[in-house]
């Protein structure tokens, strides 16, 4: 099998994995990190997005060896969970169930990382692909807005 | 967070503090509960005067006394609460332990959560029809107010004073001098003799007017796992020598395999065994990659069975109106839905570990007793052998109630003599649903007079299953009810919402009347806009009134503002019934604008969110809840948002251009 590096929340990892893996399975099963997660497994419904290279990429849809710069996921996007994104999506109350909000939370926090200061139009075109079935986007927009207003 | 102890924690929790209590009670099997406690001698409290510093407080976290089923305090003050119902989002945890906290008079930061395996000492743990806090409200309302009797009663001996002229604060018993005080940790780290936990006598509840945490809006208190990936989901928990399984499905439901590639599977880097199981082949790896790459290798060839063939259109010819036995001074009319799946975001999965004498499960299930009997069933273990747990779970709307996956997970297990993850992939969660099924319901009222339709539903017979999906025969009664309502209202010309106030009882006119004013029903909109109002009570308990602004544009319609009243009693958690009136109606715009399953050659066509969708984030429209005060029995509003959207979107639509749509999703 073979061995690809990788940088996952700033650590060196070498993984054996077999070409073609998608890097949703290496996280989750090689490296325990399972807080990316799992919902179409065909890049539709956002559940999987983790950071690479500080852009959003969905991790169910991306061949590990394909994968060409540091990886952030859930687990890493904060020391604390103390992310301006995160920390906006508590004061929100966003979550009901939870499962998609890693997703939810990573997306919003690339475009926020692009965009300090997205308007309605760019939240849109961020969003829409992140599917939520507990139907929290309203607060996801709250959220987002409240994240982007930190000084 | 919301914990459940798991064996691990057991031996971690007999370690530290020799107690262990609550998992030896639940992990070894011990059957119901007793009261009982871990506390050494008993020795005298040490009173701390007002003003001293009660947090942290100082005592003795290894004291514990479990008052009752519900309810563990330990000697640091902490209150541990057991709740027995299923967490998918809907927020039954935080609510269960609000109530217990709030009769206790517990400080709110000092109450942790476990989540209940299957218990039968528990009493009914199914978490369906919205009904877990209403059937649960006395119940934990009592058990609150025990517990904190027996602590009452405890500094009441220590200070040698009456009970009953004793009170409580937050965590703290007061003389009645109102000087003394005896923290709850401190009077459990003093040791309260089993005897005297035993407590029947409870004081009189709560007045609801002291509520200081009912009735408070409160966050989930799962949510900063959620938001740092921190929760472990059943898909997410891996055990030693666990096995991973993805299952080969027929594409028709009753078909069977005829053939299949045992070898091109085994060959596949990773993958160990191939089994045959009940409408399929599993696949079993060391990972979940490799038994999914496993499956496609299979290349499975299916005997479809009877249902070859079959076809959703020909199923729908089977609903078909019946005369309704009324006059020529009658309307009636015809409302369709198309069946529909729960497509909840973590699919259905299990893990089952099957040992000799004992077997346990984890799995998102809204029927823990109900899978526990199951499994017992194929194990033909005793029932306290077979351990159920839930762990949190990932929206299910239903699907939960079904135990599908577990089955699968416990045969295989049994048969590898190893732990096994089972995961449904989207595809087989879309493909095998319990599905809301394919409908028609026909609505009929006078033409003239004040009644409300009648409304009967004609099912035909459904060659695929279905099953319970989030508020199940509410939301096409709401869609046929309120749609003849509106068709009534222009029938005889009059404004839909003076028709709905005039036929409507007390509690309907109350949430009707708020979204109305709420909304500013009669106020002019944009061109091409259209406004549309939907009245259900829901299981016929709590009341909800939605009025949706639309706008159609070219054929497309956009849902731009909901404005929702709700009548659900006492309210235990504001922040609660907002979210699941937005969640719901969420959900129920899907229904009303998204296409539904479909089938073809005896399969259900649709495999997964590119051709089942769902709401996106940008079709999202503003919401507004208004809640009704109200000092009633709490009712539920887990599906309560769901019934009135669809219609109150569909009179929008006939509002904006004149055309009444009877069939969901909403063409024009
Ligand atoms: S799991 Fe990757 S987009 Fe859905
Ligand atoms: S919070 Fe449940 S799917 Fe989004």
């Amino acid at each position: 099998m073979p061995s690809v590096r990788l940088n996952i929340n700033g650590e060196d990892q070498v993984v054996d994995a077999p070409a073609g893996m998608p890097l949703l399975w290496v996280l989750r099963d090689f490296l325990g990190l399972t807080g990316t997660k799992y919902g179409c497994g065909i890049g539709v419904c956002g559940s999987c997005t983790v950071h690479v290279a500080g852009r959003a990429v969905r991790s169910c849809s991306i061949a590990v060896e394909k994968v060409t710069g540091p990886v952030t996921t859930i687990e890493g996007l904060s020391a604390n969970g103390d992310h301006p994104v995160q920390l906006a999506w508590l004061a929100e109350n966003v979550s009901q169930c939870g499962y998609c909000q890693p997703g939810q939370v990573m997306t919003a926090a690339a475009l926020l990382a692009a965009h300090p200061r997205p308007d309605d139009a760019a939240i849109d075109a961020a969003m829409s692909g992140v599917l939520c079935r507990c139907g929290t986007y309203q607060r996801i927009r709250l959220a987002i807005q409240r994240a982007a207003d930190r000084p | 967070m919301t914990t459940e102890m798991t064996r691990r924690d057991f031996i971690k929790a007999t370690t530290l503090t020799g107690g262990g209590l609550l998992v030896t009670f639940y992990l070894a099997g011990c059957g119901p509960a007793t009261p009982t406690t871990t506390t050494g001698p008993r020795t005298t409290p040490a009173a701390t005067g007002p003003g001293a510093a009660v947090t942290p407080d100082p005592g003795d976290p290894s004291a514990t006394i479990r008052p009752n089923l519900f309810v563990l305090i330990d000697g640091s003050g902490g209150i541990t609460v057991t709740a027995s119902r299923s967490e998918m989002g809907q927020g039954v945890h935080t609510a269960i332990a609000m109530i217990v906290a709030e009769e206790l008079d517990a400080e709110w930061d000092q109450v942790r959560i476990v989540r209940a395996p299957a218990d039968r000492a528990l009493g009914d743990q199914v978490t369906g029809g919205s009904a877990s806090i209403s059937s649960m409200y006395d119940r934990l309302r009592r058990a609150g107010a025990a517990a904190r009797q027996v602590l009452i009663d405890a500094a009441a001996r220590t200070w040698a004073v009456e009970p009953d002229a004793c009170r409580t604060e937050p965590g703290i018993v007061v003389h009645p001098d109102g000087e003394l005080r005896l923290t709850y940790g401190q009077l459990v780290s003093a040791g309260i003799p089993d005897e005297d936990i035993r407590v029947n006598r409870v004081e009189p509840w709560k007045d609801p007017a002291q509520f200081r945490i009912i009735g408070t809006p409160m966050p989930l208190r799962d949510a900063p796992d959620h938001v740092r990936g921190a929760t472990l989901y059943t898909n997410d928990l891996t055990l030693p020598g666990m096995r991973y399984a993805a299952i080969a499905r027929c594409p028709t439901f009753g078909g069977r395999v005829l053939g299949y590639d045992r070898a091109a599977a085994l060959a596949v880097p990773g993958v160990t065994d191939v089994a045959e199981v009940d409408g399929g082949v599993a696949v079993v790896a060391d990972h979940t990659w490799a038994a999914l790459q496993g499956r496609e290798a299979l290349a499975a060839v299916w005997d479809l069975g009877s249902l070859a063939g079959v076809t959703s259109e020909e199923i729908r010819q089977g609903l078909v109106d019946s005369t309704p036995a009324v006059g020529t001074d009658s309307i009636s009319a015809s409302y369709d839905i198309p069946y529909l799946a729960h497509a909840a975001l973590e699919p259905m999965c299990a893990v089952a570990d099957v040992r000799s004498d004992r077997c346990e499960v984890w799995a998102p299930s809204q029927d823990a007793q109900g899978f526990q009997t199951a499994v017992q069933q194929i194990t033909r273990l005793p029932r306290e052998a077979v351990v159920i747990h839930i762990p949190p779970i990932g929206g299910k709307f239903g699907r939960g109630l079904y135990v599908d996956a577990v089955p699968e997970a416990v045969l295989l297990s049994l048969q590898l003599g190893a732990p096994v993850k089972l995961m449904w992939t989207r595809d087989d969660d879309m493909r095998h649903d319990r599905y809301h099924a394919m409908s028609r319901y026909q609505a009929t009222a006078p033409a003239s007079g004040l009644e409300v339709p009648r409304v009967r539903e004609i099912l035909a017979t459904s060659p695929i299953p279905t099953g319970s999906w989030r508020s199940v025969r509410n939301h096409p009664t709401a869609f046929a009810r309120e749609s003849l309502i509106d068709e009534l209202a222009v029938a005889r010309g009059m404004d839909p919402l003076r028709l709905r106030l005039d036929i409507v009882g007390v509690e309907a006119r109350r949430v009707i009347e708020l979204a109305a004013a709420e909304s500013g029903w009669g106020d002019p909109l944009p061109t091409g806009w259209g406004r549309g109002i939907a009245y259900h009570a829901t299981f016929g308990v709590t009341h909800v009134a939605e009025i949706a602004e639309v706008s159609v544009d070219g054929g497309r319609i956009r849902v731009h503002r909901v404005v929702c009243a709700i009548d659900c009693g006492t309210v235990v958690n504001p922040d609660t019934v907002r979210a699941q009136m937005e969640g719901g109606i969420v959900f129920g715009l899907t229904a009303a604008l998204k296409d539904g399953i479909t089938v073809s050659d005896g399969a259900v066509v649709q495999s997964n969110f590119d051709d089942y969708r769902l709401l996106p984030f940008d079709e999202m429209p503003e919401v507004e809840v208004h809640i009704v005060p109200s000092s009633a029995r709490p009712t539920g509003v887990g599906e309560m948002g769901v019934p009135p959207i669809a219609p109150a979107v569909a009179n929008a639509v006939f509002d904006a251009t004149g055309v009444r749509l009877r069939s969901l999703p909403l063409r024009l």
